[in-house]
């Protein structure tokens, strides 16, 4: 089975003509193959490799270390809750409490209906509006029992 | 008090290139590029500008580390560090946020300087609002032909922290881990690609339209000395008004702190922490302390990248070390043992003090491991895991004791 | 080469390359500096941080695999804050190890042991559980894994990335939780895997086929040379005979790579380290004459029986380059004094197979070479020669030759009135030779091969002869002698 649909294939080609080196695309593919698998399989990253022509325990490797790819199938929205220091400070604990309440499920596991997950992330860079909330790698405000109840569609 | 990068940020467009034109932007690069490239050096030099991603180190100092044209031909890069990362700072974003054209004019300024004739932005991925903010902004800027030969480059991170530490920010653009490269050679003699890189952080980049269009002695005039301008501080914590406070170099930690209200809910202060949480904390006896790079060393601390949280006397060390700890071992490369194994195991050990079952000589243990680390790393971030559990046990011994006393 | 530049090492002043690597002048003079990730073919990533030194002037301990040497340079390796700071690594690296040595195979070669021996701080400041990691992965047909010994020093992962570049482990995940892993969707099977286990510091990677074997303090170990092919890789054969009960009763317990740089560098294939089983099975140790009936002779009556028969003319002669430079002189020395219808050495398919551009050659044996000015006939023509019955006596050393003939080979065999199988090895048609003349195998005996590029390497004897085995040469010596 193929990894991507044609489409999906000319954008992570397009990734390895962006920059001056081909190289400097992958991690921005990576990007778009979580964006579209809410996750990075294997076999997803294999393909990746064939097209950026790196070896595949390169890209393996590059895939597992770096947080924003997951090896398990994120929701929709992916919804990080800050737990740097300043949001810890400010509530990050019941705030995880909240979104587990609220969305109903544990950590690193998405709704039933893939519309959801959540997790605790490392400083945000808002720490101004602790317990900081990121969705979909936008920041939200603070994650108040209101912001938190407006995440469910 | 003197304002540079935030002087306009009541104006609510100030991020669109009209408005930002309108009040003086793009004012330095004309200037600039009208130099000779090694006057415009000079000036940087006059400035005394550091590097306010928290090194401190002398841009023009790095700048000239490049190895000229002559000598070393072929491309040269100049790389913007918006990977901001560390807990308590969020300055960066705030400029990101407000400010974008500033940065594209000290990015080109820098380019011009360097010879870059690309040049990168590299911003954390959960600053999706800020990468479409720049996107924008660089499409404004390249309309107006204001980029002239330089391609300007937009990349995200992928969520580790360490790749904001300059080689590893490298590696990550180059599709790799971000694990640390062992310098020498230093990124400005072989950087991205190998080839002669400056990596420059949003703050510092930001200041250089005033220093091309005032001068570098206008400058350093408002700073202290060989600490030129004024430097970002984002509060947070336990204060009245969280917040990003600019203030000039050298300014007393006291006044800062009266900036952001004091402490919230006029309780006593147990500590500060300078510019995020890699930082050795600030006492209250510490509070006339001067903010600059030289300054603040004589009290123990570093200024870092201006992440300032305050905590108040509810505060308890043993928690705070803990949760900085888990963070650093969090985000530990795991490239190099002592930072792989002994943040975690310093975690763990505060993770069992914490729990109720800590033991006799747990602190004296914590310390000596924090000892066997630092120094013995291949980067800073190492260097920080013995830093923060040997602050926190010297400075909050009582905190330690309790939890000891309680569980034999 | 750079100039040489003094410097001092542990307060004596040397000389050394300027730029050469610390932790390699040391060794130079013969100071070792504890390490993990540095290999000296394999790089100097820096990540072990136990080759940490005290370098005189410098704010914090150096790394000796990323100093150079410079005029002037005073290092100091053995102080107490240079031990000081090789024991905290150390300490470190054991956080989370199992310290299953009693089990592991690696005990008595690891280097986690060695510098606890040496540097150790021998008490324990870990309160904390153990993490676990996986076990006893199969990481191809030859290694296992366990993460849990593994220091990530990225030996592993650099030889199958830079050396056979063949990418079948990787280091997967992040910080702590990071491990040295099979690539998914892969097995460690490429020609060379075995050299994972040697460059594994610790018990991380381990050799499948000597798990649970024996302990390596009871092998002896013997500077040999490879027989499998004709690069000659040096190796040593590591032997136990302390405790014959171990091993499964066999005598070789494994073959190891030793360093030459002109030969084989630091490496060995597989087929070479693992291609074994022949020096403990299938043996030849009687002197037998087989046809009428079986008879058990001296080696004295053998080569009188066999002097007027070599004599009498209609004589081929197979042989290989499985033969050492002394037999080869032997082998030429009796046959000059014979009249001999061919000599049939070349590589034949039995002794033909895979070659590539790292070590392995396609002449499976290790001494074509060394033939002295013969030439050799097709197998071909001599099997034309049989079926017409030209061949009166075929006198076969060291070669199989149902893997020459295939179904053949017996049938052929039968044409000559007499044929003479001469080896350490009986091989499935041994049986149906006239007479079976057992010679050592090459870890029975001293000698010399010379490699396809005209390197002569020796090999040393690491074993008794089984039987009444004796080296080819002495036995050719013993016919000519026969034949006078």
């Amino acid at each position: 089975m193929k990894a991507f649909t044609d489409e999906q294939e000319r954008v992570l080609i397009d990734w390895t003509k962006k920059y001056p080196y081909p190289n400097l695309g992958l991690i921005e593919a990576l990007r778009a193959v979580q964006g579209w698998h809410r996750m990075v399989t294997p076999e997803a990253a294999a393909r990746v490799a064939e097209i950026f022509s790196l070896p595949f325990n390169h890209v393996w490797g590059v895939a597992t270390f770096f947080p924003t790819f997951t090896r398990w199938k994120t929701g929709e929205k992916r919804v990080g809750v800050c737990h740097g220091l300043s949001c810890w400070m400010k509530g990050s604990d019941k705030a995880e409490k909240r979104l587990e309440k609220t969305l109903g499920v544990p950590k690193k596991q998405a709704t039933p209906d893939g519309k959801l997950s959540w997790e605790t992330m490392e400083c945000l860079g808002a720490c101004e509006q602790a317990p900081a909330l990121l969705v979909n790698d936008r920041l939200v405000g603070p994650a108040t029992e209101d912001a938190i109840s407006k995440l469910k569609p | 008090m003197t304002k540079i990068l935030t002087k306009h940020f009541d104006e609510p467009k100030l991020h669109e290139l009209e408005t930002y034109r309108r009040l003086g932007g793009y004012e330095g690069l004309k200037k600039a590029l009208s130099m000779e490239r090694p006057a415009v050096l000079e000036e940087v030099k006059k400035s005394n500008l550091r590097g306010l991603g928290g090194a401190g180190f002398p841009t023009a100092f790095k700048w000239s580390t490049v190895p000229p044209e002559d000598k070393v031909p072929g491309p040269r890069y100049v790389v913007v560090n918006a990977d901001e990362s560390e807990p308590g700072c969020y300055k960066d974003r705030v400029l990101l946020t407000r400010a974008p054209h500033q940065l594209l004019e000290g990015l080109l300024i820098a380019s011009y300087v360097i010879g870059a004739k690309d040049s990168f932005i590299f911003i954390r991925g959960e600053y999706q609002i800020q990468y479409e903010i720049l996107e924008k902004a660089v499409a404004e800027a390249k309309g107006a032909g204001l980029l002239g030969d330089v391609n300007l480059h937009l990349m995200r991170g992928a969520g580790a922290y360490i790749s904001g530490l300059d080689t590893a920010l490298l590696e990550t653009m180059e599709g790799k881990k971000a694990w640390p490269r062992q310098p020498p050679p230093f990124p400005t003699v072989a950087g991205l690609m190998g080839k002669p890189t400056v990596v420059n952080n949003v703050e510092t980049l930001s200041m250089l339209p005033f220093i091309a269009r005032e001068g570098g002695e206008a400058f350093a005039k408002i700073g202290s000395a060989k600490n030129g301008g004024t430097v970002l501080f984002s509060v947070s914590g336990h204060v009245e008004k969280e917040g990003v406070y600019e203030v000039p170099m050298g300014t007393k930690l006291r006044d800062v702190l009266a900036l952001a209200g004091g402490v919230k809910g006029g309780k006593k202060l147990k500590c500060v922490i300078p510019g995020g949480t890699s930082m050795p904390p600030l006492l209250e006896k510490d509070l006339d302390v001067c903010l600059d790079f030289d300054a603040i060393r004589a009290a123990g601390t570093f200024l870092g990248a201006g992440g300032m949280i305050v905590l108040d006397e509810t505060a308890d060390a043993v928690e705070v070390a803990h949760n900085i700890e888990r963070f650093l071992a969090h985000e530990s490369c795991g490239q190099c043992t002592p930072c792989r194994e002994g943040a975690n195991w310093s975690e763990r050990i505060l993770e069992r003090i914490l729990e109720g079952k800590g033991q006799a000589g747990d602190a004296e243990n914590l310390a000596r491991v924090g000892e066997n680390i630092t120094g013995k790393v291949i980067c800073a971030l190492g260097d920080t895991v013995g830093m923060v559990t040997r602050a926190y046990i010297s400075k909050f011994p009582d905190d330690f004791r309790k939890r000891a006393a309680n569980h034999g | 080469m750079g100039k040489t530049v003094k410097y001092k090492l542990n307060g004596v002043e040397r000389e050394a390359e300027e730029g050469k690597l610390v932790i390699e002048a040391a060794k130079d003079a013969g100071v070792e500096i504890p390490h993990y990730c540095y290999h000296p073919v394999l790089g100097n990533p820096g990540n072990c941080r136990m080759c940490i030194v005290e370098v005189a002037g410098a704010p914090k301990p150096q790394i000796s695999c990323r100093t150079g040497v410079r005029e002037g340079l005073d290092v100091k390796t053995d102080s107490d804050a240079a031990k000081r700071a090789q024991a905290s690594a150390l300490e470190l690296h054991l956080v989370n190890h199992p310290l299953d040595c009693p089990v592991c195979d690696q005990s008595g070669e690891c280097g986690l042991q060695d510098y606890y021996m040496k540097i150790g701080q021998y008490q324990s400041a870990v309160r904390e559980d153990k993490e676990h990691k996986g076990k006893r992965i199969a990481a191809g047909p030859h290694i296992m894994l366990d993460q849990e010994r593994c220091v990530l020093c990225t030996r592993c992962t650099r030889f199958v990335d830079n050396v056979t570049k063949t990418h079948e482990l990787g280091i997967f995940g992040m910080g702590h939780s990071e491990k040295i892993d099979v690539t998914p969707g892969m097995t460690l099977d490429n020609a060379y895997s075995g050299n994972v286990a040697d460059i594994c510091p610790v018990g991380a990677l381990t050799d499948r086929d000597f798990r649970y074997k024996v302990r390596v303090w009871y092998l002896d170990m013997t500077d040999s040379i490879c027989p499998g092919c004709a690069r000659g890789c040096n190796i040593s054969v590591h032997t136990n005979t302390a405790r014959p009960w171990h091993n499964d009763g066999k005598r070789v317990a494994r073959l190891k790579p030793r360093v030459n740089m002109d030969v084989n560098g630091h490496w060995i294939c597989d087929d070479g380290r693992y291609g074994f089983g022949n020096l403990d099975s299938d043996r030849l140790g009687k002197v037998l004459r087989l046809k009428p009936r079986k008879l058990e002779m001296a080696w004295f009556d053998m080569a009188s029986e066999l002097a007027p028969i070599l004599k009498e003319g209609g004589l081929a002669v197979v042989a290989s380059g499985m033969l050492s430079n002394e037999d080869w002189a032997a082998y030429k020395t009796l046959f000059d004094e014979l009249r001999v219808e061919g000599h049939y050495f070349t590589a034949e398919p039995d002794q033909l197979g895979e070659e590539d551009a790292l070590l392995r050659r396609r002449e499976k044996v290790p001494n074509l070479t060394g033939a002295p000015g013969l030439k050799s006939g097709s197998f071909d023509e001599l099997a034309k020669s049989l079926e017409a019955g030209k061949i009166k006596t075929l006198y076969v050393i060291e070669r199989d030759l149902s893997k020459v003939w295939g179904d053949k080979a017996a049938s052929l065999l039968a044409k000559a009135n007499v044929s003479i199988l001469q080896g350490p090895n009986k091989y499935s048609i041994g049986d149906a030779f006239t007479y079976r003349l057992p010679a050592t195998a090459y870890v029975e005996e001293d000698g010399h091969f010379t490699n396809f590029e005209g390197k002569v390497g020796a090999y040393k004897k690491a074993l008794a002869p089984i039987g009444d085995a004796r080296p080819d040469w002495a036995i050719f010596d013993l016919l000519r002698k026969a034949l006078a």
